[in-house]
Order: C-alpha cells, then sequence, then structure tokens
C-alpha cells in the first residue's frame, strides 16, 4: 500500500515529491517515542540490572564487581527457592484453573438467547477495575483467621470456624490464589467471549451436518478458532502472576515464614528493604530470563502478534 | 468492529423457530442451572465489595463482630470523617488523578500514533521493530525495578511527576492495540484523499485517523487510567515524601501503620474505589469491545 497507484501519481502536482519522502519517514517518527522511552526504561535497566547482579551494592559508593556471587547465592538461597515455588504455583494455577474457568464462564455467556448477558459480563469483569490494594484489603476482612466474614459465615452455617486462613502456610496459598481467580477470571471472560462470538456460525453449522456433537464441535470448531485469544490471554496472564505482588505483600507479607512470598516481594525486599540491590538485580535477571523465555516460546508457538 | 450484542441478534433471530424454542428454552433445567450458576457467581463477584462497603460504615468495634452483619448497626461516617480529618486523603486522590489524567492523554495519543505507524506503512525494519515492541510486553516489571529506580534517581529524575508518568506513556499493549483497530478502520482510501488534499502525514493523522480511532480511544483511555491510578509497586519505590503518595500508597501506608486496622482504609478504599467505577461504568462498553477486539483477530 505504500506504493501510490498511478492515478494518485497523475494527481500529484509538482513539489508533491517531498511528500513521498515524508512517507519514507513519517512511521518511523511515529513509532519513535516508544522506541525512545522503551531504550530508556526498559533496556537500559535491563542492562543495568545484568550489570548490577554481578555487584554487592547498598546503594552508596560505587557498586562493588564480585562476578556471580550474586547468581550463587541465590541457587543456596531458600527464600529464593520459595519464592519461584510459589510463584510458579500461582501462575500454574492461572494457567490450569483460571484460564479454563474463564472459558467456561464465556460459553456459559455465549447460550443462545441468553438473558442480562452484559449484566453478567460486566459484573465479573468489575473486580480487574479495582486496584489490587484494595482487593487485598477487602479479602482481609473475608479470611481475616479470628472473626473474618469466612470464618464466621461457616460458623454460622456449619458450626465449624476458626480456618486461620492467613496463617496456615497452604491456606495463606489458597487465599492468594483465590484473589488471583476472582481478580482475573472475569477479565478474561470478556476476552473468551469476544473469540466465540467472533466463530463464523457456518463452521458450527458446517460441523453439526457432520454429525458432530457439542463436546466434538466443541474441540473441533471452537478451540482451534480461539487459538489466537487464548494466546493473547495465555501470555498476559503469565507476565502478570509472575510479577504477583500486592496481594501477598498485603495480606500475608509473604507469610506465614516465607509460604506466600513471590519473587516480585523477594526483588523488592532484597532491594528496598535489605538494600541489596546487587543480589535484588541478580533475582530480577534470573526472573527476566525464566518469564521471557516462556513469553516467548508462548508468542512463538501460537504466532501471537502477527496478523497474516 | 460489531458489538458482541449486535452479533448475536441474527443468530437468535431465526424466524419460524423462535418461539417455539423459546418457550421451551424457558422451561428446560439447563437453563435454570445455567441462570443459577451465573447468579451465584454475580454473588461471589458482589458480596465481598458489599461487605467492604458495610464495613466502612461500621464501627471499628462492629466490622469483625460476630454474627457479621450487613446491614451497620448502628452505621456511623465516624471512619470517613476520622479519615478525612487524620489523613491528607484528598492529596492523594489528587495527586493519584492528576497522575493518571496526564498519563492517560500521553497514553492515548502517543500508543495512537505509534500504532497507526504500524498499521499503515511499509518501512524497512517494520517486522523487527513490531516484534521487539510486542516482545517488550514479556519484561515483568519485577525484573527492571531496581536498576530503573537507581537509574531515575541517579539521574535526578526522581521527582513524582515525572517518574510516575513518563516512562509508562508509551505501553506496547496500547500500542498492539491501536495498531489492530487502526488496520480494521482506517480505509487506505482515506488516508491517499488526505493526502492529495494536501495534508502532511502528521495532519493526516490528526485529523482524519484520530476521529475514525474515538470508539478504541476510550477503551485505551480507561485502561490506561485504571493502571495508572491503581499501581502499587512503582510508587511505594519512588516516592518517598508522604505529600506527593499516591491513593494506593497511602492506604497501604495507612493499614501498616495503623497496625493493620481495617476501620480507616476500609473507608479509604471505598473512596478511591468509585473513580475507577465511575470511569468503568461510563465507558464500560467501549472498554470491553475496545480490549478485546485487538487480541481477537490477533
Amino acid at each position: 500500500m505504500t506504493k501510490p497507484s498511478p492515478t494518485t501519481d497523475a494527481l500529484r502536482t509538482p513539489g508533491i515529491p517531498r511528500r513521498r519522502d515524508q512517507r519514507q519517514w513519517a512511521p518511523y517518527l511515529f513509532i519513535s517515542p516508544f522506541f525512545l522511552l522503551f531504550t530508556v526504561f526498559m533496556v537500559v535497566p535491563v542492562g543495568a540490572g545484568i550489570y548490577l547482579s554481578l555487584t554487592d551494592w547498598a546503594g552508596l559508593g560505587s557498586p562493588e564487581y564480585v562476578g556471580l556471587a550474586n547468581y550463587s547465592r541465590l541457587l543456596r538461597d531458600a527464600s529464593f527457592g520459595a519464592a519461584l515455588a510459589n510463584t510458579a504455583f500461582y501462575t500454574v494455577f492461572a494457567m490450569v484453573v483460571v484460564l479454563p474457568l474463564a472459558l467456561l464462564i464465556a460459553l456459559a455467556l455465549d447460550a443462545k438467547g441468553l438473558r442480562l448477558r452484559d449484566f453478567f459480563r460486566l459484573t465479573y469483569f468489575m473486580p480487574v477495575v479495582l486496584s489490587p490494594i484494595v482487593i487485598a484489603l477487602i479479602f482481609g476482612l473475608v479470611f481475616d483467621g479470628e472473626y473474618g466474614l469466612l470464618n464466621a459465615t461457616l460458623e454460622a452455617l456449619f458450626g465449624v470456624g476458626g480456618v486461620s486462613w492467613l496463617t496456615d502456610p497452604w491456606w495463606a496459598r489458597v487465599v492468594v490464589v483465590v484473589l488471583v481467580l476472582w481478580r482475573w477470571t472475569g477479565y478474561l471472560t470478556i476476552f473468551f467471549l469476544a473469540g466465540l462470538q467472533n466463530i463464523p456460525r457456518e463452521l458450527h453449522e458446517a460441523a453439526e451436518l457432520d454429525g458432530a456433537g457439542v463436546v466434538r464441535r466443541f474441540f473441533a470448531v471452537t478451540v482451534p478458532q480461539l487459538k489466537p485469544v487464548t494466546a493473547f490471554i495465555a501470555v498476559t496472564m503469565l507476565v502478570n502472576t509472575a510479577q504477583i505482588f500486592e496481594e501477598p505483600f498485603l495480606l500475608t507479607q509473604g507469610g506465614p515464614g516465607e509460604a506466600t512470598l513471590s519473587v516480585s516481594m523477594f526483588v523488592y525486599r532484597a532491594g528496598f528493604q535489605r538494600q541489596e540491590l546487587g543480589y535484588a538485580a541478580a533475582a530480577g535477571v534470573v526472573m527476566f530470563v525464566i518469564v521471557f523465555v516462556l513469553g516467548r516460546l508462548g508468542t512463538r508457538a501460537f504466532g501471537v502478534g502477527r496478523n497474516r | 468492529m460489531s458489538t458482541p450484542t449486535l452479533a448475536r441478534a441474527p443468530r437468535a433471530g431465526g424466524p419460524a423457530t423462535v418461539p417455539v424454542a423459546r418457550t421451551h428454552r424457558r422451561l428446560r433445567p439447563g437453563r435454570v442451572a445455567l441462570y443459577a450458576v451465573l447468579g451465584l457467581l454475580t454473588v461471589v463477584y458482589v458480596a465481598p465489595l458489599l461487605w467492604a462497603v458495610s464495613s466502612s460504615f461500621k464501627d471499628r468495634s462492629d466490622i469483625f463482630a460476630f454474627p457479621p452483619a450487613l446491614v451497620p448497626d448502628p452505621a456511623t461516617l465516624d471512619n470517613y470523617v476520622n479519615l478525612l480529618a487524620t489523613q491528607p486523603f484528598w492529596r492523594w486522590m489528587l495527586m493519584s488523578t492528576v497522575v493518571a489524567v496526564v498519563s492517560t492523554v500521553a497514553t492515548v495519543f502517543l500508543c495512537s500514533l505509534a500504532g497507526f505507524g504500524f498499521a499503515k506503512y511499509e518501512f524497512r525494519g517494520k517486522r523487527v521493530l513490531f516484534d521487539v515492541m510486542f516482545s517488550s510486553l514479556a519484561i515483568p516489571f519485577a525484573v527492571i525495578v531496581v536498576p530503573l529506580f537507581v537509574l531515575v534517581a541517579k539521574l535526578g529524575l526522581a521527582n513524582p511527576f515525572f517518574a510516575l508518568v513518563v516512562p509508562w506513556v508509551a505501553p506496547a499493549f496500547g500500542i498492539f492495540m491501536m495498531r489492530q483497530y487502526t488496520e480494521q478502520s482506517v480505509p487506505d482510501e482515506i488516508l491517499d484523499a488526505a493526502r492529495i488534499d494536501g495534508c502532511s502525514e502528521l495532519r493526516t493523522f490528526l485529523s482524519v485517523v484520530m476521529p475514525l480511532l474515538r470508539p478504541a480511544v476510550g477503551a485505551l483511555a480507561v485502561w490506561s487510567f485504571l493502571n495508572s491510578y491503581n499501581t502499587l509497586l512503582w510508587p511505594l519505590v519512588i516516592i518517598a515524601e508522604p505529600e506527593f503518595y499516591t491513593v494506593p500508597l497511602g492506604l497501604q501506608a495507612l493499614f501498616g501503620a495503623e497496625g493493620r486496622q481495617y476501620d480507616l482504609v476500609m473507608a479509604g478504599s471505598v473512596l478511591a474505589a468509585v473513580p475507577a467505577l465511575i470511569v468503568f461504568f461510563v465507558l464500560r462498553k467501549q472498554l470491553v469491545n475496545g480490549l478485546t477486539a485487538g487480541a481477537v483477530k490477533g
């Protein structure tokens, strides 16, 4: 489309050729703000992070080069192991539970002639509008170990209560995961729903004519057709849950012990509470490698972002 | 981009089958179960919010009272009064709002411009540049937070208005979204026509393309506003002076300082949620449709 058609050329008045030049460099100009900011605030920090990760630095004076010492320390650091394991747990949960659940809800909302579809869709979407900090505070009320709403309800209904939601290691992890579920499911649902509504009706009809049942049609038509949207969602979720911070930070402070500590919290704690900037940077680099590789593999595999 | 409801209409409207199917469907147990599940989910989503609102009107000692009561008795405005009297809450709010609005305006402009650049021009390196842009989506913030903090502090850019706005005004997600939308809804002919009329490329963008992008701009604006308004980690790292606290930062500090008491922070949370919910309700259709348009066509 860049090459002007003969007709447009014919219409050009003298002096216009300069305009064609403009068309050569205009796109670079238009995308340059992104690349400028990307370079200054992402590429440079990633590079600086790699450099910092090879140093010992408390923020004052100049960083002292220590080679790979930070990395070998990370390997031996049980806290970092816990943070990685917890973050992996949250992420796997997001992929294995939140994603399919969002698809199920989207299928339910896609039911023919459903009333109140927009109402449901928007209600489920609402949490993502709220600050994670607000969500964490709200669920603090619900999951309080002594007098929280959930325990009180359980007590009233079944006479069993007193579950230490936030102070038992496994329950605390479950609570974090419930927050992830509550916050993201409705958000992902709208993507799946839009994807479902985008599937040409003829495909379903053709499959039905061929005698495919509901389940068969789901796997033969719906799933392949949803591939682009699924890929987009999966990558979004991967990056979002991999950097989960607010929920454990506010609700459990990573505890009890380090049962809910996430990698983001680990980085924050090392860098800004313990002033071990080099060590924090090393943890960041490790996370970068993991998430970036997974993310790239994901986008490659699904071909997200490519139009043709 | 058609709205889902519109896309749906012809499907439901097969003339002969409609009345029969309707009555039949309404009686089916499957339908009942479907509505029951969706209704239950609605409760799951709405109940915690209602509980938070209710708690914010309760006396400090009643917040965790047993048995739990949804209607505060006695209902009191004390939490709100105390919050506003003891904390510079409006200041936090002002800070958050100003930062979010400025970020949003800049984000919308820069993302539309870049999206247009990627959608409607062919140029050398386009593919690589697009890939680079897109893969920046997969860089978690935790990775750059430490070096970015160092960089910003060392360069003397830790001014809150600079640090909270400038690094974030060209998000890859926004550019991706605007590119998708531009490709779908800006015909090449209209661009050629503008060029023939002697418009410069920038002029074409501003006066011809921008108006056509309005629905997507709405979605991007909400997305960007909420992102900025709700974020915690970066302000937590970069803002040291309480007078520049944003709402999430203020609430977080208050919760810590008050020994994890819920009375004031609940009032604050409710007040903080109001602008976000208003923006969401006003622009909900645009947001939901605009967000999904790009991803679906992928």
